[in-house]
């Protein structure tokens, strides 16, 4: 019963999200344009704006929004830590590090960049592994994030100094440096399907072997799974949904925070019934981001990661300051 | 006994390294000149021999009045002075970046004068004021780039050299040249010219009260109204999108600071939303370098924008204009 509530509400926040995305934006197209052009009567302006620009950039985001979402969910779940995420634990970092260094020995491919960045995301991963592993930093979320944070400075760090060397625009830097959904389209989708594909798949398969996981290693061993595979593939799965959202927007800050935290408010934390939730969720706070990064700053547009930068900080401090940490 | 050798050993010793941090480091003929800059009066060698300019604007001044400096700094985003100049300025020493200006490097010319630019940081003049006197030109904070403003700053570096009436030919021959251009590309004046930086997520308009957009302004031609606007900034934020109508105009001009202008307007190719706007419909759009029309400043740097719309708008379509 809750878990189809909550199914019927992330759905509806989903709907009211996309048409938000496609009534509104930084240009003179109002939603009353965008509503007569629905009903056939078209200015030629705003057909145009909602097919070419709204809607790819829309489609963009909740390819986006879902991968972070659940990319999230994932790491909180492997790592036992509520506030793991790409972002904050250096797999962003490390995915958007890569893809710069590739950009910078010259591949301009983005199908080429796609798995650079997934390349990226999967050593940011092994090292998140490796921290959560050492004693004493894997059995406490903040020390976790510290790691992560530490990661993170110092791949931002080798981005700006390979940004600087580079000798680009300091225009083109900061996508790289804050994510964005502006002038993103079908292209940089189709460029990204293969690992998303994969990734889905991966994500499919092991809903159950980690809820398993999610009882103890003993439990999920004695139900026939095994433990450190599912906790590899999970770390693969999160490789390819960071690396896709890295290539496709950028570094979105905080995002695969919050809608975890948002999922299991409603649900619970059962994995099995966050995932699916995720995939709505996820798509649905990151269009609405994007439309307050739009509509903030007419004729410019705020680049995304600010927004999601702004509304991710208080939701850590928030998650940090609950009495008790939920031990996932 | 021993007082004295040391006295003449220590004076040996202190005398120049007194006179190297006075400021007043004497010229040849020993004579100064007054002249008025942003930390007030200084003075300066009458016959200034050994210069360093730490400032795209003063290098391209300095050049034009057939001074050549000892030391430079790189131009934005380059490891050398900028292309457009770097023929003229083949034996100068790079002492550091627009930002990041190497002391050592300054000190090791020995300058007898330093050209500066009006963003010097107050702590960096007070070090190199100490090296050699120090010519930093005044600006507006509220306006930075009033009417005529690069020319004041040029006029200023050839004052500074003692060249005043090299740099008034020189600009009179400028005008004389925009006057003649300007009849021929826009003798009405309503030929509409957007100068901007293209980016995936939108483009960069620069305002028209910059150097390049001074220049095209000159020659009758029309910034679009969100660079008319621009009081205190060189450019607009990225522009959505959804907004480029607001900039688009009868020729369009991108400004790439790599080198890389094909791939930046195959970039802008990619975006329906660039292929809507008029100009590109008609085939006007010109990559141009970016180091001279957006980071330079100077009259080499206007004749070689005159060079290249003369060459862009009025000779045979250019090769790198859109195709349709």
């Amino acid at each position: 019963m809750r878990f189809t509530r909550g199914l019927g509400f992330s759905l509806l926040a989903l709907g009211v999200a996309l048409c938000a995305s496609l009534a509104l934006g930084a240009g003179d197209v109002t939603p009353l344009q965008v509503l007569r052009w629905v009903l056939g009567d078209d200015d030629g302006n705003a057909g145009f704006v909602v097919t070419e620009l709204r809607l790819p950039r829309s489609c963009v985001g909740i390819v986006v929004g879902a991968a972070l979402g659940v990319a999230g969910n994932l790491l909180q779940t492997v790592t036992r830590n509520p506030l793991a995420e790409p972002d904050l634990l250096g797999v962003s970092a490390a995915s958007t590090t890569a893809v710069v260094i590739a950009i910078l020995l010259g591949a301009s491919v983005t199908t080429l960049q796609v798995w650079v960045a997934v390349l990226g995301a999967m050593c940011g991963c092994a090292l998140v592994l490796a921290a959560a592993r050492l004693r004493g930093v894997g059995d406490d979320p903040i020390r976790l994030i510290l790691a992560g944070a530490a990661l993170k400075g110092v791949l931002t760090a080798l981005v700006s100094l390979v940004l600087l060397l580079d000798q680009r625009s300091a225009d083109e830097i900061r996508f790289w440096t804050i994510g964005a959904l502006a002038g993103r389209g079908y292209q940089e989708l189709l460029g990204v399907a293969a690992p998303l594909l994969l990734g889905v798949l991966l994500v499919a398969f092991l809903s159950r072997p980690l809820a398993a996981l999610a009882l103890g290693e003993r439990v999920a061993s004695g139900l026939g799974h095994r433990p450190r595979l599912t906790r590899w593939l999970t770390l693969l799965a999160v490789a390819l949904l960071s690396g896709v959202a890295v290539a496709l927007a950028g570094p979105i800050a905080f995002f695969g925070l919050v809608v975890p935290v948002l999922a299991r408010a409603l649900v619970g934390p059962d994995i099995r019934r966050t995932l699916p939730l995720c995939v709505l969720l996820g798509p649905a706070v990151l269009l609405a981001a994007d439309v307050v990064a739009r509509l903030l700053v007419r004729p410019s547009e705020l680049p995304l990661g600010v927004v999601t930068a702004v509304i991710g900080a208080p939701v850590l401090v928030a998650v940090v300051r609950a009495h008790r940490l939920p031990r996932l | 006994m021993l007082a004295r050798p040391l006295g003449r050993f220590a004076a040996a010793i202190l005398v120049p390294i007194t006179l190297l941090f006075t400021g007043q480091v004497l010229a040849a003929d020993g004579q100064l000149r007054t002249l008025d800059t942003a930390h007030g009066e200084i003075q300066v060698p009458a016959h200034p021999q050994r210069v360093v300019t730490l400032y795209e604007a003063a290098l391209d001044a300095t050049l034009a009045v057939g001074v050549e400096p000892l030391g430079a700094v790189a131009t934005r985003g380059g490891t050398d002075v900028a292309d457009y100049i770097a023929d003229r300025a083949q034996g100068v020493a790079i002492v550091g970046g627009p930002r990041e200006i190497n002391l050592e490097e300054v000190l090791r010319q020995r300058p007898d004068l330093i050209l500066a630019s009006p963003f010097l940081a107050e702590a960096d003049y007070q070090r190199l004021s100490r090296i050699a006197p120090t010519v930093v030109p005044k600006h507006d904070a509220e306006r930075p780039f009033g009417d005529d403003y690069w020319r004041k700053e040029s006029e200023l570096f050839a004052d500074a050299l003692g060249r005043h009436d090299q740099i008034e030919a020189v600009f009179e021959q400028l005008d004389q040249r925009i006057e003649r251009l300007r009849q021929q590309l826009s003798p009405e004046g309503d030929v509409r010219v957007t100068l901007m930086r293209w980016n995936p997520q939108g483009p960069i308009v620069m305002s028209d009260k910059v150097f390049a957009g001074d220049v095209l302004r000159r020659l009758g031609f029309v910034a679009p109204e969100i660079a008319q606007t621009l009081s205190s900034r060189p450019h607009t934020d990225m522009l959505s999108l959804e907004n480029l109508g607001r900039a688009d105009g009868d020729w369009l001009l991108l400004a790439t600071l790599n080198a890389e202008g094909r791939d930046a307007l195959a970039a802008a190719q990619r975006q329906p939303a660039f292929q809507r706007l008029e100009a590109v419909r008609n085939g006007h759009v010109l990559t141009v370098d970016g180091q001279l029309w957006t980071s330079a400043a100077g009259p080499l740097a206007a004749e070689r924008i005159l060079d290249q719309i003369e060459e862009k708008m009025l000779g045979e379509p250019a090769a790198d204009i859109a195709a349709q």
